[in-house]
């Protein structure tokens, strides 16, 4: 609608440097992606909170926690995955730059959540802007005068551990998916693409309600033939080499 | 970015561009020169933008207007094609029923026949157009009058030129434009009144008494604005009139001619002028059709009085548009609402008319929170002054809270917080502490709960605890604590059962990983036998979601891992709602978490939409619906979502039926081409054979069979899907059909009999009514019972006014209706389908008229038909 003035904000400027494709592909890759990416965000903030915001952007598929690769718990980002583009836009339009949990959030487009992305890629294990962290984006801070606010350790609040617990490591599920139609082909157009993908968690689910139990079933039995996707993997012991040496491509600093 | 193009951008902004000079007549000769200079190279860039501009930024339009009237001085030939232009795009406009272009281009033409460019009979004669196809559309012999949203569309579009060049028409072609108002007042009078109760903001109590009939309609009301206008000799003060200092310069120009345009074809006539027939037309034409704004008056009328009619209607045009074609760009959105042309303050205008689109009936142009946003940035635009008319807004609209509509009031609840969280949480709650001293179900409680609850979920329970600080009594609405409510948790002191330790075992069993599969055997070898199939459910829901319950990953995890096992024993839909009963106990202090784990449930199929609405409509939740957003907010969520997986459909259905005729164009195109090559005459071994060489005849042959077998595939995966919608549309029947048959039987059993209440302010009245014959026992001792709190006597007498007298029977009634008109609503193109089958079977002469009344409100059917039906 508003093409006049193109909002320079609108697509990342920022290049994660684990996409393999080429810059059109990943352009390409932010322009039909149905994620987003959170930063700036409280440790503490929980999925829950973000839940509540993000659904008045439209119906939510899933969330993924950033977090600390050493302590399993929340370390300032997230991603969420909606079910349409549209609603994905509104999020991004809509809800960066406001305020959750007393901090100014950024929310931009992602190119798609892919397992091993949700640890932070900072060499103490937590995010890199965390460590880096200048104030968030001046623009925002000077207007309302939030730059003055402290955020008070009210908090008794605990930060939610996702590495105990009877699920065991974490997490375990989503694993298969995005590695198999997330990285090696059609970026972007895979949140709807994967046909199994989808049955299992598309709201559109294409099975009559008395199926549910054949839709398990035969969700679990695929899953069994997936080398990649054995819930029992644990992210402690991912390969090594892609995690500490790239800390700057999470770096979303805007070009200035 | 060239200069003429940030030129054109910023006309009239004070900005870099244009220096210091905050003056039209300066910017408007600057941009022209350096336009006139690059016309010569860069029409073809210079014609497009400048449309786009005079489309996106209306509220510029005279700027425009009268630059192109210059350039018109300059380079006929250039204006020529913006006309061409303009006529193309307004009858594409025309016949795509794009109706912010209509209304914006008649503007932009309005404009060039002020600065000369255009020739004013010419612009009679595109009213004159549009006035004979309305007039016909609303003729009940020609016509088809359930179409009127058109005919007033377009005659609200003449009349949104006139503030515009009222003044220039009536100057150089004072007889035609006479003969269009006069055409104006027939119509007028052949016209229904739109009487549009189902999106009035506020519910009209006193419907017998006759208020409505005398209430203007938005066209009427314009018309009255227009009169005034007219009377004060066309002048505006928010409508800028940067050709007037050009005038002696823009005489020169040619005065173009606009080519005819033809009005859309005129519906087909309807041989009934009421039934379903009717109504179903009529609701097709209103959301083609509908009205962009409905007026919400939220101030004294002292805070705009400095305004006159018209300047009411004009802000409204130009924020409206604003926020139309401005969004998605925060800076430039909130820079444009503050910076309006026009010599008066707006701040009060400019909420009630944010106000109005984020309530508007039955869905506002964008989602509710691009309002909050454009509200927020406001706030930090102009710190002095738009804090305090927002705060203003929203005491004024709680005041009002009781007769707000149930879908605004939601949405109100769901912006309040939103915005509170915003801004550190600050309000002055003490203000709203007497609710406390109100009955549960009074409106203006429920509201300060739910909008306590909200800014729980977005924040945490001490945070808000500590927001409320000035007024501390009001933690007794806070949500509770929130933890879960695990029945085998493992407490000191608490008995351990059987099943705690069956539990035990099944969190091991999970611990281990055993699959979904071997969790199964347990339950159905081991389980199920011994200790039945309710102990069984228990066991296994409780443990899984206790499993589950850390995060709303966790959940998912959880029921991606073992929903089969919650499939197998919850298979009907009995065993559904018991698992429902389940979740709900288990995260009984976290409605949140209740809302969210039904909602996962539904989108893995462990449990139906009717199953969640047969919960919605059990006796312990009917009880809550008007104490509570609870109950509604689940089954709102589980309408939408099957809403939601039927556009998915749709949509799907779509693209598929695009990819079925290229296909098809491919398949075609193949077979053609095998075809003329197995036509050909090919010479083999010296003698003629028909057919080309089998080498080359092989390709083609493959691709022909390839293209249809991809034909053949795409048909079939689109057949696959319409089957689909067919199904869902199905199911949609039946679950509006359950709907408001729970619906019906809930209000039946608490209506009072239909001869009591024929109306809402009748139900409203009873228990005021009772409470003059008992005049000793005074409201407030009822109150003080209801709360079992010692009554604060010194309050007494301020806070008389603010008691609530409806009775909680009556607001239970009152709630739900409004509930039942705002399903209605929201979803009456859904609904609508089905009306036949929902006439037969529930909204027959057995159901109580006022719940009747509620659905035909929210589907805006016109009410003569309940005889007919």
């Amino acid at each position: 609608m508003a093409s006049l003035f193109k909002d320079p904000s609108k697509l990342s400027a920022y290049r994660d440097r684990r996409f393999s494709g080429t810059q059109e592909e990943f352009e390409r890759a932010l322009q039909t992606s149905t994620t987003v990416y959170i930063g700036n965000m409280s440790f503490y903030t929980t999925e829950e909170q973000v839940y509540e915001l993000f659904s008045r952007a439209g119906e939510i598929k899933k969330i993924i926690m950033g977090l600390d690769k050493n302590t399993k718990t929340p370390c300032g980002f997230c991603f969420v995955l909606y079910y349409s583009r549209e609603d994905t836009e509104d999020a991004v339009k809509y809800i960066s730059g406001t305020i959750l949990d007393d901090r100014p959030i950024r929310v931009d487009f992602d190119w798609g959540f892919q397992e091993g992305r949700q640890w932070g890629r900072g060499r103490s294990g937590g995010q890199v802007r965390d460590e880096y962290r200048t104030d968030y984006d001046p623009d925002i801070l000077s207007l309302g005068g939030y730059g003055k606010l402290v955020q008070r350790e009210l908090e008794q609040r605990q930060l939610v551990d996702y590495g105990t617990g009877s699920l065991g490591s974490f997490p375990p599920v989503m694993t298969p998916y995005y590695g198999r139609h997330g990285g090696s082909h059609g970026h972007g157009g895979y949140h709807r693409h994967g046909r199994d993908y989808h049955r299992k968690r598309h709201r559109d689910d294409d099975r009559h309600t008395n199926d549910s139990s054949r839709r398990t079933l035969d969700h679990e039995s695929r899953r069994n033939s997936d080398p990649d996707s054995r819930p029992e993997k644990n992210p402690r012991f991912r390969e090594s080499g892609d995690s500490d040496e790239d800390e700057e491509e999470y770096d979303r600093k805007r070009r200035s | 970015m060239s200069s003429w193009r940030s030129l054109l951008l910023r006309i009239g902004d004070k900005c870099p561009e244009y220096g210091t000079s905050s003056d039209f007549k300066e910017h408007i000769e600057t941009c022209f020169g350096v336009l006139r200079r690059e016309l010569e190279h860069s029409t073809n860039d210079i014609l497009p933008f400048l449309l786009q501009c005079a489309e996106q930024l209306p509220h510029k339009i005279p700027l425009y207007g009268t630059v192109v009237g210059l350039l018109n001085l300059e380079n006929e030939d250039f204006v020529r094609k913006i006309l061409e232009n303009t006529q193309t795009n307004f009858q594409d406009a025309l016949d795509s029923e794009n109706c912010d272009r209509i209304r914006i281009l008649m503007r932009f033409l309005t404009a060039m026949m002020c600065s000369k460019v255009l020739q004013p009979a010419s612009l009679v004669v595109v009213f004159e157009t549009l006035l004979s196809s309305a007039a016909t559309t609303v003729d009940e012999e020609k016509g088809n009058p359930s179409w009127q949203a058109r005919g007033d569309f377009y005659v609200t579009c003449i009349l949104s030129c006139l503030p515009w060049g009222g003044l220039e028409f009536v100057e150089q072609v004072p007889e035609e434009i006479e003969r269009v108002m006069v055409g104006i007042e027939a119509y007028l009078s052949i016209r229904r009144h739109n009487s549009d109760t189902g999106l009035s903001f506020f519910e009209e109590y006193d419907d017998e008494s006759g208020k409505d009939a005398s209430e203007k309609d938005f066209l009427e009301d314009l018309w009255d604005r227009i009169q005034v206008l007219s009377s004060n000799g066309w002048k505006v003060d928010s409508v800028p009139r940067p050709h007037l200092p050009f005038e002696a310069q823009l005489v020169a120009g040619k005065s173009h001619e606009f080519g005819p345009i033809n009005a859309p074809d005129q519906p087909e006539p309807l041989s009934q002028l009421a039934g379903v027939l009717y109504g179903k037309q009529k609701h097709h034409a209103e959301l083609k059709y509908c009205q962009r704004i409905h007026r919400l008056n939220i101030f004294p009328a002292s805070k705009t009085e400095d305004m006159e009619p018209i300047d009411r209607f004009i802000m409204e045009e130009y924020l409206l548009d604003v926020l139309l074609f401005l969004n998605g760009c925060r800076k430039e959105c909130a820079s444009c609402m503050v910076g309006l042309p026009v010599p008066f303050r707006y701040e009060y205008l400019m909420a009630e008319t944010i106000f109005s689109q984020l309530l508007l009936l039955p869905q506002p142009p964008f989602k509710p929170i691009y309002y909050t946003l454009v509200i927020m940035d406001l706030c930090k635009a102009l710190p002095g002054a738009f804090p305090a008319v927002v705060a203003g807004a929203v005491r004024a609209l709680f005041e009002k809270i009781a007769d707000l509509d149930m879908e605004c009031r939601t949405r109100l609840i769901l912006w309040f917080s939103h915005h509170l969280s915003n801004f550190q949480f600050i309000w002055p709650w003490e203000e709203w502490a007497y609710v406390l001293d109100l009955p549960k179900w009074a409106p203006q409680r429920v509201f300060v709960q739910e909008v306590l609850e909200r800014e729980v979920r977005l924040s945490y329970w001490d945070k808000v605890k500590q927001s409320i600080e000035n007024a501390p009594a009001l933690e007794e609405l806070l949500p509770p604590k929130g933890g879960p409510n695990f029945k085998y948790s493992l407490e000191e002191g608490k008995e351990r059962t059987e099943q705690h330790a069956l539990s035990a075992e099944l969190i091991i069993k999970v611990k281990g990983r055993q699959t979904a599969r071997e969790i199964i055997s347990w339950v159905e070898e081991s389980v199920f036998p011994h200790h039945g199939l309710e102990a069984a459910l228990t066991v296994v829901v409780q443990t899984l979601i206790d499993i589950g319950s850390k995060s709303f990953t966790h959940l998912i995890t959880v029921l991606e891992r073992y929903g089969q096992v919650i499939a197998r024993i919850c298979h009907d839909q009995d065993k559904q709602i018991m698992l429902i009963a389940e979740v709900s106990s288990y995260w009984k202090n976290n409605a949140q978490m209740t809302a969210i784990t039904i909602d996962r449930m539904m989108g893995y199929r462990l449990i139906s939409n009717l199953a969640i609405l047969r919960w919605v409509f059990s006796p312990a939740n009917t009880e809550q619906f008007h104490i509570s957003d609870h109950p509604w907010e689940v089954l709102r969520n589980a309408i939408s979502k099957t809403y939601n997986r039927i556009s998915d459909l749709r949509k799907e259905i779509l693209t598929l039926k695009k990819s079925v005729v290229s296909a098809e164009d491919a398949a075609a195109k193949a077979k053609a081409e095998l075809d003329a090559a197995e036509s050909k005459l090919t010479l083999v071994d010296g003698e003629p054979v028909l057919g080309e060489n089998p080498a080359k005849m092989k390709p083609i042959k493959s691709n022909a069979e390839k293209t249809k077998e991809e034909e053949i595939s795409v048909r079939d995966s689109l057949e696959a899907k319409e089957a689909l919608l067919a199904r869902a549309l199905d199911e949609n029947e039946a679950l509006f059909l359950s709907l408001y048959k729970n619906f019906s039987n809930v209000l039946m059993e608490r209506l009072p009999d239909a001869s009591k209440a024929q109306t809402l302010g009748a139900l409203k009245s009873i228990q005021a009514d009772e409470m003059i014959v008992d005049l000793d026992e005074s409201s407030e001792m009822e109150v003080d019972n209801e709360n079992g709190r010692p009554k604060k006597s010194q309050s007494n007498g301020e806070k008389a006014s603010n008691v609530y007298k409806v009775g909680d029977k009556e607001q239970w009634c009152l709630s739900t209706l409004g509930y039942v008109k705002a399903f209605s609503r929201q979803y009456a193109s859904e609904i609508w389908p089905h009306i036949e089958k929902l006439d037969a079977e529930v909204f027959s002469e057995n159901a109580h008229p006022l719940f009747v009344k509620a659905v035909y409100s929210g589907l805006r059917r016109p009410v003569i038909e309940t005889s007919s039906s």
